[in-house]
């Protein structure tokens, strides 16, 4: 992983700040909220006090004195009077209760559904009935068996003294319900009306509170023919109807007085049901400005405590409060909650508090209050700490991966200067960054002082063998002269034979000062080059027919692809460093191998390739190769002095082009760019 | 044809054993090799005198000039003296054959940019055989050079005119000045034009021991001299790998 990608990595630390941006703007919020939710704990535990005066509210009216009631005994009997705004028509249809659908109490066993609503005095009751055969009654006959009909049942609070009164029509309309008892009289004071529908009937009736006891139930009788038996089905379980439970005007009046601007007070009985509920909010839509869509939304969701839809703060429609925080309340602990809703932009924080007569519950206030405060503040310190941080994380960043851009540039280029030089092997490479006071400067001096030493004792390398050469030549001349006056005198067979020795000692010696000074030779004629214009291809070609006969146990092979390959040049040359290479290739491969020569046009210029089949590059020497003095032949070391590719390299570079040397699949190839002419 | 042979009257006086003995001059300051070159010479038959340095040695050619004479091109005292002494001898006596010794044959260019006419350049490691057949060739040159010319001797290839007893080129008769070495050269690949002169065949010609830099100079050197005359001279042509030959 390069530098610069790692200081980007380095640089993701900063995403630290606005993860702890959040955290602060989560701890704040949650500061605040919880600051409103004591302080509105505060004011329900007030009320809460105030509503213990009066515990008959929460009990059922019947009784004076307070019942314990346990919820448990009668589970989802009860039914309860909706409060209405307005007086309905007794008409059959709901849409002017005001009432939602989940108001009403669902009856599956009949296929019905019940509504109960409260105006002043009056109960209104609906029923709609699902029935695909709705059987009238016959005038005259007995209703209450052979027809579809309703009952409504109210008992006092312990289930006594029952009253029924039936409604069973003859033909749909208004009808007139009739108490059940001696003769059935007429109960004129409940105005009834029933409605034939599609799916059955409906029914709804009003009924003054006074015929009504504390407790309410319905029974549906239904019969397909007017002469069997009909079904009847109860909405309470058990033999005793359920509870009604209503508001209580005292309670509500006594609440009333606690109402305060964006709060809703709301005051229950020991089961859950409303028997007060009074207080709104303010509308919110610009109270509080949402949060953007999008992105925006998505890490406010992650980041931050999102509470619950505001539209569960609303009141049950049920009629009774189910709520978690209510439930904790009704179980004697005060809870809190609160709500939030983006798209009104309206935050509740509500508290419920148990209400306790004595040491008796019975019931709980629920307190919840609008908090636009607290959301805008959120919303907007949320906006402004991303966008901070964002700009921090980017600066940052971009501070880094420019820092880290700049000093990776200054340490490619150092790198690639060194390569260079160690190229060039100059003695005073010039390397960048040579005079910075940081690390990159040391490393920079290093380098140069390395390279330098190693260029010095290359410069010796190369001149060694020359200057030897040179060293040796007078005295290996007294040698030979010596030894040719020498076979001219009379010698003994032995003398003579050792004579021959010297002799072909000397003659050894000779070719190797001739092979030592040959880089010389080439040097001094590279820089005094005469270049003329040849056909490479041509030279090649010969060059190459040559050497078939020059070895005779190898194969030699010329590829060529263009034919008029013109360069600028010297010819000799050129032919000195291709024998060179083929040398080496013929050293490196065994009898009856295949050596590849092949010619390339490329980009204006020429690749020549010298392909042996043999052992691969040794892995120590790889790099000095082509030095002097180098070589890398294990068996027969005396004839070869490590000087070919010396010379071949020094007429590569003479000509300005590059050799380098490399594996291939058993074997090696050595491979001479030459640079397109300047022509 | 006479030229000014006082030395020849000095032969005489020098040496009663071999009135015709020639007399070799050699100038060499590593005493070794002189020694052996001396020894080498006298066993042909030749008079021999050495000189280590340059002033001796003209001294002594001021006062009787030798037959031939063969200078070290380094002499250890004067960094130029070989070259001066060779100018002194040329003023002196034009036609005194001279052979050039140098340590490197890469100093031929320079040697021979110097145009000091020296008859030829030659390695200090050059084998004593070689030596002594080159100077035989000097001499039967100068023998050759006293004698009326023989139309026998001569070898014509188109433009090219070769005397082989004087050892003469002429080309598009005008003279070439070629050293003994290059006109063995010329005349090995002249006298079968087309075949191919391989290295080891050009080496023979020259009594020498010959690396290919040195026969690729040689062979420079020579069309170097034959341009000069006729620029569009492109008679010596290199068979890349193989050699060179003789167009005519």
């Amino acid at each position: 992983m390069n530098l610069r990608r790692q200081l980007l990595l380095v640089s993701l630390l900063t995403l630290v700040l606005p993860w702890a941006g959040c955290q602060f703007v989560r701890e704040t919020e949650s500061a605040l909220r919880e600051g409103q939710q004591q302080m509105l704990a505060g004011t329900a535990q007030a009320i809460a006090d105030s509503l213990a005066q009066f515990p008959a509210e929460f009990a059922p009216r019947e009784r004076g004195a307070m019942r314990n009631l346990d919820p448990a005994s009668e589970p989802g009997d009860e039914i309860y009077g909706h409060p209405l705004a307005t007086a309905p028509l007794v008409d059959g249809y709901l849409d002017d209760w005001g009432l939602a659908a989940q108001s009403l109490i669902e009856l599956p066993a009949a296929s019905a559904s019940l509504g109960v609503g409260v105006y002043r005095q009056s109960v209104y009751l609906y029923i709609d009935v699902h029935d695909s055969n709705v059987v009238y009654a016959a005038p005259g006959s007995d209703k209450a068996r052979s027809a579809d009909s309703i009952e409504l049942v109210t008992t006092d609070e312990n289930g006594s003294s029952p009253l029924i009164y039936r409604f069973a029509p003859e033909a749909p309309g208004n009808l007139v319900a009739t108490l059940a008892g001696d003769g059935n009289p007429d109960e004129t004071r409940i105005s009834a009306y029933w409605l034939d529908t599609v799916a059955g009937y409906r029914l709804e009736a009003r009924v003054p509170r006074q015929l009504l006891r504390g407790r309410l139930g319905l029974v549906i009788n239904s019969t397909d023919s007017p002469d069997a038996r009909g079904m009847r089905t109860r909405s309470f379980r058990g033999d005793t109807p359920g509870r009604l439970v209503t508001l209580s005007p005292l309670l509500q009046s006594v609440a009333a007085g606690y109402v305060q601007p964006d709060l809703r007070l709301t005051v229950t009985d020991r089961a859950g049901w409303r028997l007060a509920q009074v207080g709104a909010f303010a509308s919110g839509d610009d109270a509080a400005p949402g949060i953007a869509a999008g992105w925006m939304r998505i890490a406010y969701n992650a980041l931050l405590d999102t509470g619950e839809e505001a539209d569960l703060a609303d009141p049950d429609p049920s009629g009774r409060e189910q709520q978690e925080y209510v439930q904790q309340a009704l179980g004697g602990e005060m809870a809190s909650s609160w709500f939030r809703s983006e798209d009104r932009g309206r935050a509740i924080v509500a508290v419920a508090q148990p209400v306790w007569s004595g040491n008796v519950q019975t019931g709980a206030v629920i307190l919840q209050q609008g908090t636009d405060a607290i959301l805008s503040l959120r919303n907007q310190a949320l906006t402004r700490l991303m966008n901070f941080t964002l700009i921090a994380t980017l600066l940052v960043a971009a501070g880094l991966l420019g820092y880290a851009s700049w000093m990776s540039l200054r340490i490619r280029r150092l790198s690639s200067a060194a390569e260079r030089a160690l190229d060039d092997k100059r003695v005073q490479p010039e390397l960048p960054s040579a005079g910075a006071g940081d690390e990159i400067g040391d490393l920079s001096r290093s380098f140069s002082s390395v390279l330098r030493r190693l260029g010095e004792y290359n410069e010796y390398l190369r001149t060694l063998a020359s200057k030897l050469s040179h060293e040796m030549r007078t005295p290996l001349t007294i040698v030979t002269s010596s030894l040719e006056n020498l076979e001219h005198e009379p010698l003994s067979a032995e003398s003579a034979m050792y004579t021959e020795r010297a002799r072909e000692g000397t003659a050894r010696l000779h070719r190797i000062l001739s092979a030592m000074s040959e880089a010389s030779r080439v040097e001094e004629l590279i820089g005094q080059a005469e270049t003329e214009v040849f056909d490479l291809d041509a030279v090649l070609s010969s060059t190459v027919t040559a050497y078939a006969d020059a070895w005779p146990l190898r194969q030699f092979t010329y590829l060529s692809d263009s034919t008029n390959a013109k360069m600028e040049g010297s010819p000799e040359l050129v032919i000195q460093m291709l024998d060179k290479l083929v040398d080496n290739a013929v050293g490196f491969s065994s009898d009856g191998d295949e050596i590849v020569i092949r010619l390339r046009r490329d980009n204006g210029g020429y690749t020549l390739s010298v392909t042996n089949p043999g052992p691969p590059l040794p892995e120590r020497m790889r790099s000095q190769l082509f030095d002097s003095l180098v070589s890398v032949r294990s068996g027969d070391t005396g004839k070869h002095l490590g000087l070919g590719l010396f010379i071949a390299r020094l007429i590569v570079t003479g000509h300005g082009g590059s050799i380098t040397a490399f594996d291939v699949e058993s074997g090696v190839t050595f491979e001479v760019r030459f640079p397109p002419s300047s022509e | 044809m006479a030229m000014n042979r006082p030395d020849v009257a000095n032969c005489v006086v020098a040496s009663a054993e071999q009135d015709l003995s020639k007399r070799i001059a050699i100038v060499e300051d590593e005493a070794a090799i002189r020694e052996n070159y001396a020894a080498a010479f006298r066993r042909e038959g030749y008079a021999v005198d050495m000189y280590d340095a340059r002033r001796p040695a003209m001294d002594a050619f001021a006062a009787r000039l030798p037959d031939l004479v063969v200078i070290d091109v380094n002499l250890k005292d004067e960094v130029e003296g070989g070259f001066e002494l060779c100018r002194d001898l040329r003023s002196m006596a034009p036609e005194l054959p001279i052979i050039f010794l140098t340590a490197r044959d890469s100093e031929f260019d320079a040697v021979s940019g110097l145009r000091l006419g020296a008859d030829d350049y030659l390695t200090k490691d050059i084998s004593i055989p070689h030596l002594m057949a080159r100077v035989a060739a000097l001499f039967r040159r100068l023998e050759a050079m006293q004698k009326p010319q023989e139309k026998g001797s001569r070898m014509t290839r188109g433009d090219l005119e070769l005397d082989v007893d004087r050892m003469t080129v002429r080309w598009k008769d005008h003279p070439v000045g070629l050293t003994l070495t290059e006109f063995w050269i010329v005349h090995s690949l002249a006298r079968y034009p087309g075949h191919v002169r391989n290295r080891q065949q050009l080496m023979d010609a020259a009594r020498a021991v010959l690396d290919d830099n040195t026969i690729t100079s040689h062979i420079k050197r020579i069309r170097r001299k034959f341009t000069a005359i006729d620029p569009a001279f492109d008679a010596v042509e290199t068979v890349y790998g193989m050699g060179y030959r003789w167009l005519g």
